[in-house]
């Protein structure tokens, strides 16, 4: 067996210009995400009486189901449902024009939502209430003893998950081809086809993607050690 | 200059404080004694609303309050004239020692930022840490960190400071530094009232002495008088299992 290693540097390069695609959709997620799942969070924590069920089926939900089918099930439904729509509306625009990006940012802000909204409820509660008191009796208002002090301190305790998922995410963009959307895995299994130089180009996705999720990896632990500061017990400066 | 009358407080079924009265003036230095589950923290909590008592009235200076429809407004008004120094330190972990106490000067009392820190140095130079101001929590010993406590709480200069057990979180040699703490500023005539199990302590302290069983008060009066002459058997029970014999029957 020989490499084609021509075809394979070629290829290497040829799918870093997939890169703003996979991490645009991590990206969005996050960030579409996190202030919902927090406000999500805090409901769970403040027991809102109709909130409850509604977010743990949404949760269970996401969690139970596998997320290539996620993708298929809202990949098949979601045009045809906004087609209706617009039509009852007389809306002119045809979705199926669509950028069908937009989809994959819908799918993983949900997923990565029901995630964070886990990881926020566990890493608030982690913090002791007796800081919360402690605010009080010296006359700070709620929301600024959960903006300077409680959320300060569980988004360190968060930010092991939070690298977890951002890893998972940027692996599960791998399933977006699915949608037609060229992401780094797409790029390298169309630049494969060609010349049926599959391993070639399956080597050279295994090795981008370890790069990237190395990298999110080394950017979470600087974060740790620089916010995580007040947990070291001797002084570093 | 505090009155509380009436208090009661239950937790479900189980009856914490069952109409409580007490009267703290200005200058008093207030211990409340008792053994645990006699309801004296839940009386402390409630006094700046950490706890929720079901009724009673509280009166604070001109100020007058009906806990059963007390209202947010009120109870930062009481926040706004008390301090509390907590069992457990409660300090906020993520701020430096001088930051725990100048949280509460601009975040709570609106003091501008220079003035802050100028007072939170005072405080903790007068507690003792000088040379702890860029600590965090999380370096400093146990009663290091009741100092931060106790420096956050006079920082404030509060009318009344209320200490819920300052040392009974704390190893036995480390005792000494938060009581010498508290001690100091009984002598500068801070109004202070504290639940602590320290009984020497509380016999060198208190102008006042209250003896707390089954979410009553018991027996109240001069320190004199309760160590060691005390009217009531619970009281003697108590006194007796706490301190040796010949110290509280002179």
């Amino acid at each position: 067996m020989e490499l084609n290693y021509e075809f394979m540097a070629d290829t290497f390069f040829k799918l870093f210009h997939a890169l703003p695609v996979t991490l645009s959709i991590t990206f969005v997620a996050l960030l579409a995400a996190t202030p919902i799942a927090f406000l999500l969070a805090l409901a769970r924590i403040k027991k809102i009486k109709y909130l409850q069920l509604p977010i743990k089926l949404y949760i269970s939900l996401v969690r139970g189901v596998p997320m290539i089918v996620q993708i298929l099930v809202i990949y098949s439904l979601l045009p045809s449902l906004l087609n209706y729509l617009f039509k009852e509306l007389n809306i002119s625009y045809n979705i199926f024009d669509l950028n069908t990006i937009w989809y994959a940012y819908i799918i993983f802000t949900l997923s990565t939502c029901a995630m964070l909204t886990e990881v926020f409820r566990s890493a608030l509660q982690s913090i002791d209430r007796g800081q919360l008191e402690a605010g009080y009796s010296v006359g700070m208002s709620t929301w600024r003893i959960y903006l300077r002090i409680i959320i300060p301190q569980a988004l360190v305790v968060a930010l092991p998950s939070l690298c977890n998922i951002t890893v998972s995410i940027i692996k599960n963009t791998s399933l977006v081809f699915m949608m037609a959307v060229k992401d780094i895995t797409a790029v390298g299994k169309i630049a494969a086809s060609y010349g049926y130089n599959y391993i070639e180009a399956y080597i050279d996705v295994f090795v981008v993607y370890i790069i990237i999720c190395s990298v999110v990896q080394i950017l979470f632990n600087v974060l740790e050690k620089s916010f995580g500061r007040f947990r070291q017990r001797v002084l570093s400066n | 200059m505090l009155k509380v009358t009436n208090i009661k407080k239950a937790f479900k079924d189980n009856k914490v404080l069952k109409g409580v009265d007490i009267e703290v003036n200005k200058g008093d230095v207030v211990v409340i004694l008792g053994v645990s589950g006699s309801g004296k923290t839940t009386l402390l909590r409630c006094i700046n609303f950490l706890e929720k008592a079901d009724s009673g009235q509280l009166d604070f200076d001109e100020q007058h309050i009906d806990y059963a429809k007390v209202t947010d407004k009120e109870i930062n008004a009481i926040r706004k004239k008390t301090a509390f120094v907590f069992q457990n330190y409660n300090l906020f972990n993520n701020k430096t020692a001088l930051e725990n106490v100048t949280e509460g000067l601009i975040y709570g009392r609106n003091v501008p930022q220079s003035e802050a820190v100028s007072l939170a140095k005072k405080a903790l130079d007068k507690v003792g840490l000088s040379e702890r101001y860029d600590y965090y929590p999380s370096q400093l010993s146990g009663g290091q960190q009741q100092r931060v406590g106790i420096a956050r709480a006079i920082a404030i200069e509060p009318e009344v400071i209320l200490f819920d057990e300052p040392t009974s979180a704390l190893d036995p040699e480390l005792i000494g530094e938060v009581l010498g703490v508290i001690k100091k500023l009984a002598e500068e005539g801070k109004t202070m009232v504290i639940v602590t199990h320290e009984m020497q302590f509380a016999k060198e302290v208190a102008t006042h002495a209250i003896f707390m069983d089954d979410g009553v008060i018991v027996e109240q009066g001069k320190p004199e008088k309760i160590f060691t002459n005390p009217e009531e058997e619970r009281t003697r029970k108590f006194l007796r299992r706490i301190l040796p014999e010949s110290e509280y029957i002179i």
